[in-house]
């Protein structure tokens, strides 16, 4: 039968002598006593055994060797850029290959990089290069591509046509005189005009007169001419008017009745000349 | 300033880099825990290595030590895993293990007298062999305790055991080492430690 009292003493922090007194009095505790005192007087003797100044410059390198895990958070991001030096590096390489906690993370931040693209559907790529064909085809604006415009080459050859028939130039005219001689009153204004400075400038006048006369006309006939055909576009444009059909449920004979009343007096008229007849 | 303020700001002046902080802190706890990692694996080169992966793993985790309690018992927390690891599968791998001359050496002062010293030599390796057959949470805790030299409290956090339960377990394992080395000899012979047990005078 053993005895827990030893035990009890040295786990409540009791001195050894309280021990011993215990122990003289119960033999189970007696031999306990010994092995306790036997093995402590074991270790008393060892001494602590000395490490060599090489460890110890090893372990002064320690910081050298590697980083602790805040830091090495840093330096994953900054080996994210690129921008990191090599010491650091490879600092960093040996924590991350001691510590799984840093491992994960960097691997998990490294995958953002090693993900491939997105594959879209099949049917996507050709969905958008039609949607994208008309944007393919729009030409930069440049100043003068309107030009090419054919609507705007009309218009500005109607234009160009307006401004010469108003600065007097008929092509029909030019055409006529160029197969034509100037007229000798013409050649006589001319002449006159030149002997002297007065006649020159009544002789302008006068040609500005005249041309102003001439002008005049041309517009006003010009401009009548157009609105005479605006007034035709117009009319020919107007909607042809609207059949005045009866529906269904309208008075269908009142037509038909005046119509009918013009075929009798017909008839009698026709009676009438046969019976004269 | 208390001794864990005093840690503290160590630790703080460490994790910023400062050089002559992480010197002190070596010239402090390198023999200690060089001490625990020999006591845990019985060769110089091993040991050597358990420091500085000791070590390593101290500066990787500055940041977690708050000053809440003393950096010996932090460190000693951080030691004993590592140690019992190696421990674990050293004793896996050699069912039985044998302790060397050469293994205990560094831990023995020579004197004038080569027969005493014979003995505490014999005594010492015994005391090793009979450690490496008793569980490993008896082991360890008299390693830290009598030949290591920790306090109960710095044992109860390294360990994460109230006081209670480490006092018990060193008396434990204290009868567990000395019932030991009395099985070892009994089943040797009376002949062959004679004269070390009876140097030893205890366990025959």
């Amino acid at each position: 039968m053993s005895c827990q009292e030893l035990e009890r003493l040295f786990v409540a922090g009791a001195s050894d002598l309280q021990g011993r007194k215990h122990a003289e009095s119960c033999p189970a505790c007696a031999a306990a006593d010994r092995d306790q005192q036997s093995v402590r007087r074991l270790v008393a003797v060892l001494r602590p055994p000395v490490g060599t100044p090489a460890l110890r410059e090893a372990l002064l390198a320690v910081p050298a060797r590697t980083v602790d895990c805040e830091n090495a958070s840093l330096l994953i991001a900054a080996a994210m850029d690129e921008e990191i030096e090599a010491a650091n590096r490879q600092r960093l390489a040996f924590h991350l290959f001691r510590c799984s906690g840093c491992a994960l993370a960097s691997g998990t931040l490294g995958i953002t990089r090693e993900l491939a693209p997105p594959q879209p559907a099949p049917w996507l790529a050709g969905r958008l290069a039609a949607s994208a064909r008309p944007a393919a085809k729009a030409v930069p604006r440049v100043g003068w591509r309107w030009l090419l415009n054919p609507k705007s080459a009309i218009a500005f050859a109607y234009a160009a046509a307006l401004i010469v028939m108003l600065a007097g130039f008929n092509p029909a005219d030019l055409a006529r005189k160029a197969r034509t001689e100037i007229p000798m009153e013409a050649r006589s204004v001319a002449g006159a005009a030149s002997v002297t400075l007065a006649d020159r400038v009544g002789a302008f006048g006068e040609k500005a007169l005249r041309t102003g006369m001439v002008f005049k006309s041309r517009v006003f006939g010009y401009g009548r001419a157009a609105i005479s055909n605006a007034v035709q576009l117009v009319l020919k444009s107007d909607p042809p008017p609207a059949r005045n059909r009866p529906s269904s449920g309208q008075e269908r004979s009142a037509p038909f009745k005046n119509e009918t009343d013009l075929t009798v007096a017909s008839w009698k008229k026709d009676l009438a000349l046969q019976e004269n007849a | 300033m208390s001794g864990n303020e005093n840690d503290r700001d160590m630790v703080d002046r460490c994790r910023q880099g400062n050089d002559e902080a992480w010197r002190e802190l070596v010239d402090r706890f390198s023999q200690r825990v060089y001490s625990v990692a020999y006591h845990f694996t019985l060769k110089r080169e091993d040991a050597e290595e358990l420091s500085q992966e000791i070590f390593l793993k101290i500066f990787e985790n500055l940041h977690r030590y708050d000053g809440g309690f003393p950096l010996i018992a932090w460190i000693a927390s951080l030691s004993r895993n590592l140690c019992i690891d190696r421990y674990r599968r050293s004793k896996r791998e050699k069912s039985f293990r044998f302790v060397s001359d050469d293994a205990v050496a560094p831990m023995l002062t020579s004197s004038d007298d080569p027969a005493a010293d014979a003995i505490r030599r014999e005594r010492t390796k015994m005391l090793f062999a009979a450690l490496s057959e008793i569980p490993e949470d008896l082991a360890e805790i008299l390693v830290l305790r009598d030949l290591d030299g920790l306090a109960y409290e710095e044992i109860g956090r390294a360990l994460e055991l109230p006081d209670g339960t480490v006092k018990s377990r060193l008396f434990r394992a204290r009868a567990e080492v000395a019932k030991k080395i009395r099985e070892r000899h009994e089943s040797r012979g009376p002949g062959a430690f004679a004269s070390v047990a009876i140097a030893a005078g205890a366990f025959v």
